[in-house]
């Protein structure tokens, strides 16, 4: 063995002369390409808007320069009162989805074995359509005279025509739908994850089924936790689509704000900070779940 | 796996176990209604070309008049082509951010792009599109389909690298390092090597890329023009006169033709290997 080790040990080494550059370029370009390419079609347009947020709006153009006065306007008036209903609307509408998605997760987890391929498919395929016919369908289902009012009126449940549409709640509704599946996979990857013996172990021990989801199964799904809120969360604070239809005039939110500064009254800075507010929420999100996930260490290179 | 789901049935009462059935087949069907409507209303003949929650009546007339509703048809070809370049892109940049996570030599640099990648992901899409809007517009580029392509890519570029970074993850190191010491370059290594190991994920990468770009509408509607105009922009803008009947039948074939898609994607890939890589979503 040793003498084996040896010559290969030798060939390696003679061949290391030329090989020993080689790679390394190949690695360096190989790294370069993303790089280069994400650098130019993602953090430099990021950094315009940083850089912009900062500038004034003059008639028909951007002075830039070094101000804070867009931050003032973003978070005062009407600009602030969107941003701080963006952000509890964004929190609230996670939770909800986190709440909802959980069991789904768990069911499927825990409770299929030779259908779980399919529990997981029927989760994933809704998601694989157009998310505009989604939810212009889910607007047809809640509008006036549609399927939700009969529905609800023949269970008794609600009585006369149903005004939803137009209302926070259907916005609600609309989030809770669009970002449902995204919460489900994470979770269930996670709950996939905890050894069956560690359950148990738990129940072997005394504890009850309540208790052992309790002090076992929910503790060890933190990190599935963190990504669903932050896979549901983050997009929820930048939505505008479904605000626009679901909640019309009544509904507005950061995202559909910006958007207007841009397109409609092309204030860019006023827009472009509006953005990095949205920007400083994000990351906000992202601190708060590192915490939550600490000790778990990320198996990843 | 019979016994052991027996033996949680003993310790478990049932009743928890129905609720959870129920409640999963409650979001399922609540995940299914709208899809379903859409595809039921595609059939509904409408109040004066306009889809309303009404039933009308039954009719075939709309998928016809969709094939030959000549703006919805350019938007249709508009997306496919769009998603092709944005899936082509996204598979050579991504596979090559998947890779140098796993097997850069320089652990930071492998941070580096691992925190990049989960940079594109957390960024909010709008954010994205008027970032990409000013940038266009202060650079002066004037906006087409390459514009739209690259605006897209970093959201899909993110996906494809993550699946890459997945499979590499999985490949023996020492067959690469016997590849190096019997003299094969980097670069021959991986397309004698590596290359034929993860074609079924790069695969599966660009499927998922595909539907994205093809789906796309909050980057796209900040960068669409008269000329560029994709299906979800042109349904998006069809709104606000009310969508035809037509609108339905479209996103009806296209969810099929989405779905015909992926099962022959999902069946190549799991012909190769193990489930898809959920395990980084």
């Amino acid at each position: 063995m040793v003498a084996v080790e040896t010559i290969v040990g030798s060939r390696s080494s003679g061949g290391a002369s030329a090989g020993a550059v080689a790679p390394r370029t190949a690695d360096h370009l190989i790294a370069s390409i993303p790089t280069l390419w994400l650098a130019i079609f993602f953090l430099t347009p990021l950094a315009f808007t940083v850089i912009f947020s900062f500038g004034r709006s003059t008639f028909g153009g951007v002075e830039l320069g070094f101000t804070l006065d867009n931050y003032a306007t973003a978070l005062s008036g009407f600009y602030g009162a969107t941003f701080v209903r963006t952000v509890i609307f964004a929190a609230s509408a996670s939770a909800l989805c986190l709440a909802a998605a959980y069991p789904v997760a768990y069911f499927i987890a825990r409770h299929t074995t030779r259908r779980r391929t399919l529990a997981i498919l029927l989760i994933l395929i809704p998601y694989f359509s157009s998310f505009l016919i989604r939810v212009m369908a889910l607007h047809m289902l809640m509008s006036r005279g549609g399927a939700s009012e009969i529905v609800l009126n023949a269970l008794h449940l609600h009585a006369g025509p149903l005004d939803i549409l137009d209302t926070q709640t259907a916005v609600f509704i609309g989030m809770v739908y669009a970002y449902l599946p995204i919460a489900i996979v994470p979770l269930f990857v996670v709950l996939d994850r905890i050894p069956r013996p560690l359950i148990e172990a738990s129940r072997d021990l005394g504890a009850s089924p309540f208790k052992t989801f309790l002090f076992v199964t929910l503790p060890l799904s933190r990190p599935g936790i963190a990504t669903a809120v932050l896979l549901t969360a983050v997009p929820m604070l930048g939505e505008m689509v479904i605000p626009k239809l679901l909640g019309g005039s009544r509904g507005v939110l950061m995202g559909q704000a910006i958007a207007s500064q841009y397109l409609q009254s092309q204030n860019y800075p006023l827009g472009s900070a509006m953005a990095v507010l949205v920007l400083i929420a994000v990351a906000v999100i992202v601190l708060a779940l590192a915490r939550l996930t600490k000790g778990f260490d990320e198996v990843t290179a | 796996m019979s016994t052991e789901g027996a033996r949680i049935g003993d310790w478990r009462s049932r009743i928890p176990d129905a609720a959870l059935f129920v409640w999963y087949a409650v979001a399922v069907f609540f995940l299914f209604a709208p899809i379903v409507a859409a595809i039921i209303y595609s059939f509904n003949m409408g109040v004066v070309n306009k889809q309303t929650a009404t039933w009308t009546g039954w009719t075939l007339h709309w998928y016809p008049a969709a094939w030959y509703d000549l703006s919805l048809r350019r938007s249709v070809e508009q997306s496919f082509v769009v998603a092709f370049w944005t899936a082509l892109v996204s598979v050579g940049v991504g596979a090559a951010l998947g890779y140098a996570m796993v097997r850069h030599p320089a652990a930071a640099v492998r941070r580096l792009l691992a925190g990049l990648t989960y940079v594109l992901l957390i960024v909010p899409e709008s954010v994205i599109g008027v970032s990409l809007l000013l940038f266009y517009a202060v650079t002066r580029i004037p906006l087409s389909t390459a514009t739209l392509v690259a605006g897209i890519t970093p959201l899909t570029i993110a996906v494809v690298a993550l699946i890459m970074r997945a499979r590499v993850l999985t490949l023996d190191r020492r067959i690469e390092e016997a590849a190096a010491d019997l003299g094969s370059s980097r670069l021959t290594t991986i397309r004698l090597i590596i290359l034929p190991q993860v074609a079924p994920a790069l695969l599966a990468g660009a499927v998922m890329a595909y539907t994205f770009a093809f789906d796309n509408l909050v980057v796209s509607a900040f960068l669409t023009t008269p000329q560029v105009n994709t299906l979800p922009v042109y349904l998006y803008g069809s709104l606000q006169y009310g969508p035809s009947p037509a609108v339905y039948a479209a996103a009806s074939a296209v969810f099929v033709f989405t779905l015909v898609m992926l099962g022959i994607a999902g069946l190549i890939y799991r012909s190769s290997r193990r489930p898809p890589a959920a395990a980084d979503a």
